[in-house]
């Protein structure tokens, strides 16, 4: 959730005085923390585990609308809410900048999935809106369904890495 | 018979008026990540709230002063200054997390964007501040907030497991997706959205409001001990039914639309029309409380008149804080934040400053020369000082955890 930015900033010229114990240490945790949450495959894990809970949401009020227990105007706020939740995943892997070949790989890969997930929500957010030639709720759940997989494969193989 | 009443609408308004935005929110993102398994803070925290509610009604009703301006009176101005700056900064946090949390609410109903909502939510605060009664408006918000109780009926509807619901509340464990820095946090999170502090301080203006006395101290007692633990029965039901529904479909809540989702599975439409009121009428009614604290506050620091018993002209500075307050939680949300997050950020600062509210409470109910013979008893002392040690434990850990788990994500 908390999205940190890259440490720069100007050098100085400050004259410089030995380490304390204590400063070599949080520092060298802080590096631990910004490098373990920066790195390009934690943030496409973290990314594909975001995107997967947001396309669980849209399919579950779907199904819920389908059912007649949520109103239009509840399911079309759930799906709005996913549909950002989504877009802040995609923009958090479109800032990484891959070091290596397979990195850049990866990052293809994720936003391509990613992508094909924003348009499934878009179906079910277009089905639900109704008019005339709007997809059916059926459509909307079928690619919520086929981006979920997707997804799914796309986590199964990062999480092997 | 009208005293029975009085006592009985005590009670509801206490628990209708028990949940906010904070308990809301964070009940639901911990039952979808960590099922059942931090149901214990609820219980600690609420604990908490009715020790700590108690000692500052008792207060009000023993001195007839609000325990903000005793505080400040028996510590003097700088203590008093520690204890409004941590109190009035979470104070403000929390109405713009109220104020969103009604528009968001809201949106929920008529699907108009929550930021056009934010303005009207504003000044129907601002309206019932300055023109509604202050019994009309506890009472009203309180019991509508009652409707909550959907949660537990969706909960007994959806047919839980309940065996292994009560396993994982009795037998505490971390998910095997989650760390253990995670669970830690949101541990003090829960903890820091059930002792709120404005909780505490519109408790006891709320007592000089209605004019307490000694001889109202019992049916204080009864709100807090009876009205409190059944309100945080609503906040675990909140946590059980995200747990039946969200945390199986692999849902991590991060938005308000997420939590009535187990609501309208469980109960329906019926039941999310009764969730959809008592969401506007937890949140607008914790919007009104906490602007009022945001006014009690700074006003029994500066030895301001203050009070919704006195005419606004006669207190003209007490509603002019409120008004600024309203406006800085207008300017913060039209930034476009999004109104969770300012949510989960309150309830974890609000446990960092826990210790500068609850300690010089626990002072001033010991002084027989505010107090008379209604001092702490020896066992209310040794549970508040147990209490503290808790609070200050909570809050030196809140950063660093915030920190390592990146606030949780």
């Amino acid at each position: 959730m908390l999205r940190r930015p890259a440490l720069t900033g100007p050098a100085t010229d400050l004259p410089r005085r030995k380490p304390h114990r204590w400063g070599v240490l949080a520092a060298g945790l802080a590096l631990a923390v910004l490098s373990g949450c920066s790195g390009t495959g934690s943030t496409i894990s973290t990314a594909v585990e975001d995107s997967t809970s947001a396309i669980a949401t849209a399919r579950l009020a779907l199904s819920l609308d389908s059912a007649g227990k949520l109103t239009r105007a509840a399911t079309s706020t759930a799906l709005d809410d996913a549909l950002k939740e989504l877009a802040t995943s995609r923009n958090s892997v479109l800032k990484l900048s891959p070091a290596s070949e397979g990195d850049r790989q990866s990052v293809q890969e994720a936003l391509s999935v990613l992508d094909g997930c924003a348009a499934a929500m878009t179906t079910a957010r277009d089905a639900v809106a109704g008019g005339e030639r709007a997809p059916s709720l059926s459509d909307g759940g079928q690619q919520l369904s086929e981006a979920a997989d997707r997804l799914s494969q796309l986590g199964a193989k990062d999480g092997g890495k | 018979m009208k005293r029975l009443l009085g006592v009985a609408l005590g009670i509801l308004t206490a628990i209708g008026g028990f949940v906010d935005i904070g308990d809301l929110v964070t009940n639901a993102v911990v039952g979808s990540r960590f099922g059942m398994s931090l149901v214990w803070v609820v219980v600690v925290g609420v604990v908490g709230i009715c020790l700590f509610a108690n000692m500052s009604g008792r207060v009000a009703a023993a001195s007839g002063r609000a325990t903000f301006e005793v505080i400040r009176e028996r510590l003097g101005a700088r203590a008093g200054l520690a204890n409004l700056s941590a109190s009035f900064l979470i104070n403000l946090m929390t109405v713009t997390a109220e104020i969103g949390g009604v528009a968001l609410a809201l949106q929920l109903a008529s699907s108009v964007h929550y930021l056009l909502w934010i303005p009207v939510a504003a000044l129907a605060v601002w309206l019932v501040v300055w023109r509604i009664k202050f019994s009309i408006m506890e009472n009203v918000t309180g019991l509508l907030g009652l409707t909550l109780i959907v949660f537990a009926v969706a909960l007994f509807l959806l047919k839980p497991d309940w065996g292994n619901l009560a396993g994982q509340a009795l037998a505490p464990a971390v998910p095997a997706e989650e760390t253990a820095t995670t669970y830690w946090y949101y541990a003090i999170a829960l903890f820091g959205a059930a002792m709120t502090p404005y909780e505490v301080f519109f408790f006891s203006s709320g007592a000089v409001e209605e004019g307490w006395s000694i001889k109202d101290l019992v049916q204080s007692r009864i709100n807090v001990l009876v009205g409190f633990p059944l309100g945080g029965l609503l906040s675990v039901a909140i946590a059980g039914c995200a747990a039946v529904v969200l945390l199986p479909a692999g849902i991590a809540v991060t938005s308000l639309s997420q939590v009535i989702l187990p609501v309208a599975e469980g109960a329906g439409k019926v039941g999310l029309a009764f969730v959809l009121v008592g969401l506007v009428a937890a949140t607008f009614g914790a919007a009104l409380e906490t602007t009022l604290s945001s006014g009690y506050t700074l006003a029994q620091f500066f030895g301001w008149s203050w009070g919704k018993f006195r005419r606004p002209a006669q207190a003209a500075r007490f509603h002019l804080a409120m008004i600024i307050c309203l406006f800085v939680g207008l300017a913060v949300l039209a930034t476009g934040v999004d109104p969770v997050l300012v949510t989960e950020y309150s309830v974890v600062f609000s446990a960092i400053a826990l210790p500068l509210t609850y300690l010089p409470i626990l002072i001033v109910a010991n002084d027989p020369q505010y107090m008379g013979g209604h001092v702490n008893g020896r066992p209310v002392n040794v549970l508040a000082m147990a209490y503290l040690v808790v609070i200050l434990v909570a809050s030196l850990a809140a950063i660093p955890l915030m920190i390592v788990t990146g606030a949780g994500s």
